[in-house]
């Protein structure tokens, strides 16, 4: 039951976006490539329209881009839908999914602060886990991130308190 | 009396020291029954004698802002009411005729100190859970005290309308304790569940809820200040099954009051660990609406004479 | 009179437990120690709720940058005399978290500490063995 009702989103997915590219990994786990300008919009036709949820947003650093992977889960049939884009490394920006998805508030901060990844129109983009004396241009997730960490020096006390 | 024989009274036996030591023994048994009910081995005997003495080794931290005199004053009001309530239970228990017109508003009084001293030390302490642990004090206190003090209205009617306390201990000798009726029953039940929420027992532990505002008003005491205030809530542990046995059950006249007072400690341990917290809110109900109409018909039964 | 009040401490530590960006897993180990099957109250060990009234700080996590100061201010609201006590490998040494970018050191680096309990995470009848041979200590 769980593979049809599947079948039958992605055959709209099919229809509406015709640049994505989609590869069933399990009967319960789809991977869907997007072109990183149709993110929004297909972000929005998930969650809106197809009773969608996000679970949860993850980012890598590969060889040639920084790839994002928004993690939608389909609660009614127990099926996630992962959507996956790739942003080149010398325009590190992706319009913000938070005007319409409060879930993608926090997880967008996370991501910035520790790969770098300019979200266009996010309210709020300040670092959300590192510590509060941790320089904002260093990104510790980063492959070419080397051990500057040595040199900062640590702090016994917090500046805000 | 000479001096020396009420600074006796008042700080050895039966006054300060006493009160302390069976207080703190007392805590101790309900310690090792809430462990054997949790099928586990509990604390040796000489573990609150070891508590106190151990706080008495750490340093006292007043916190920086807060009023020093007041913040130390807390503790000290209530050991000393519970002093002077003591000596005043055991000597008008055992000589009846040594009594004044209105010492049963006096240890009323007296009992209603100790709270008041909590509320006074939470508030000096300056930190917002104290003051969430100081409100719900004071809500509590409202909400036990009036189905208490509609029970001792009606206890004041069946020792023939006076308001001396050894009146009420002889009308019990002459004609029986007040418990064998509906009225008493009723009082004994009201008066027990007030005892609980005042010495501050799980259900009606609210103020100092561990799990949600971290020791409530006592959050900045440490050290001596801390060892008072366990000491007075050792203290009320131990006075008020005894003003509850003297009010209701006879007085403390003969031998079979130990029997009485350990029935009650158990009744007190036992609704202890059988129970959950309940909300403020929850108890501000249960004992203004369930236990107060409950008092009020104990009163009522006991002008009819039931 | 001194050593009547060392006895004191000794059979009535009270424990507060400060957990600094642990993973849980030694959290769930130290409050096992507090159930009836490993019952610790036996020794006088309670929890207690602030850590004004505590006379051990068992710590778990490893140190990272953020939590450093906040630990820091913990261990000096504590009234001395107190023990630290240190659960999980990630306390003693910083375990496998030793390169990481938020990783500032082991605890000693910055607490006297007292015990060292190693393990991930120490089993429930270690813990006990080390409160009571920090006890054994004083």
């Amino acid at each position: 039951m769980k593979k049809e009702y599947s079948k039958e989103i992605l055959d709209e997915i099919g229809a509406k976006f015709p640049q994505a590219s989609v590869k069933i990994h399990a009967p319960r786990r789809t991977y869907i490539r997007v072109p990183r300008d149709d993110v929004y919009g297909f972000a929005k036709f998930l969650f809106e329209e197809k009773e969608c949820r996000l679970s949860i947003a993850t980012g890598i650093d590969k060889r040639d881009g920084m790839e994002i992977i928004y993690h939608f889960s389909h609660d009614p049939s127990g099926t996630y839908y992962s959507i996956k884009t790739l942003v080149p490394k010398d325009d590190l920006k992706i319009k913000s999914l938070a005007d319409f998805l409060p879930a993608a508030n926090w997880i967008e901060r996370e991501i910035h602060e520790l790969l770098g990844i300019d979200f266009v129109g996010h309210p709020n983009l300040i670092p959300l886990l590192t510590a509060e004396t941790w320089p904002g241009d260093l990104h510790p997730l980063r492959r070419d991130y080397a051990d500057e960490h040595k040199d900062l020096k640590v702090e016994k006390s917090t500046e805000e308190r | 009396m000479s001096v020396v024989r009420i600074l006796f009274s008042y700080i050895i036996f039966p006054g300060f020291i006493f009160t302390a030591l069976v207080g703190l023994l007392l805590t101790w048994i309900d310690r090792k029954v809430t462990a054997r009910i949790h099928w586990r081995v509990g604390p040796p005997w000489y573990q609150p004698y070891a508590d106190f003495l151990k706080l008495l080794l750490k340093e006292t931290i007043i916190p920086e802002g807060s009023s020093k005199v007041l913040f130390l004053l807390g503790p000290i009001i209530g050991l000393v009411a519970m002093s002077i309530l003591a000596v005043m239970l055991f000597s008008m228990n055992l000589n009846p005729g040594n009594t004044f017109v209105g010492d049963l508003i006096v240890m009323i009084y007296l009992l209603a100190l100790p709270p008041l001293g909590i509320m006074i030390g939470g508030s000096a302490s300056k930190n917002p859970l104290a003051s969430v642990g100081v409100s719900r004090e004071m809500t509590q206190y409202f909400a036990y005290e009036l189905p208490f003090l509609i029970t001792i209205a009606g206890i004041i009617l069946k020792a023939g309308g006076s308001i001396r306390f050894g009146d009420i201990i002889l009308a019990q000798k002459a004609s029986g304790p007040f418990l064998y009726s509906i009225s008493g029953v009723i009082g004994a039940i009201v008066i027990l569940l007030s005892a609980q929420a005042k010495l501050g027992f799980v259900p009606f532990d609210i103020p100092e809820a561990e799990q949600e505002i971290m020791a409530g008003p006592y959050i900045e005491y440490s050290g001596v200040a801390l060892a008072m205030y366990k000491l007075v809530r050792a203290m009320m542990l131990f006075l008020l099954p005894l003003f509850l046995i003297s009010v209701l059950w006879g007085g403390l006249g003969d031998w079979w009051a130990i029997l009485k007072f350990l029935l009650i400690i158990v009744l007190i341990v036992l609704i202890k660990n059988t129970n959950p917290r309940i909300r403020i809110d929850q108890s501000l109900r249960f004992f203004w609406l369930g236990i107060g109409i409950l008092s009020v018909v104990g009163l009522v039964l006991a002008v009819y004479g039931l | 009179m001194a050593n009547a009040k060392l006895w004191g401490l000794k059979k009535s530590p009270w424990v507060f437990h400060v957990a600094a960006a642990s993973c849980n897993n030694c959290d769930i180990e130290i409050l096992d120690i507090l159930t009836p099957r490993w019952d610790v109250e036996r020794f006088g060990i309670v929890l207690v709720g602030s850590p004004r009234h505590a006379d051990a700080l068992l710590v778990t996590g490893v140190l990272n940058r953020k939590s450093l100061p906040r630990v820091l201010r913990v261990y000096e609201q504590t009234p001395k005399p107190c023990l630290v006590i240190c659960v999980g490998t990630c306390t003693c040494d910083t375990h496998m978290f030793a390169p990481s970018y938020n990783v500032v050191g082991p605890y000693d680096k910055y607490l006297p500490v007292d015990v060292y309990i190693p393990g991930c995470p120490p089993k429930p009848e270690a813990i006990i063995s080390g409160v009571v041979k920090a006890l054994k200590r004083l």
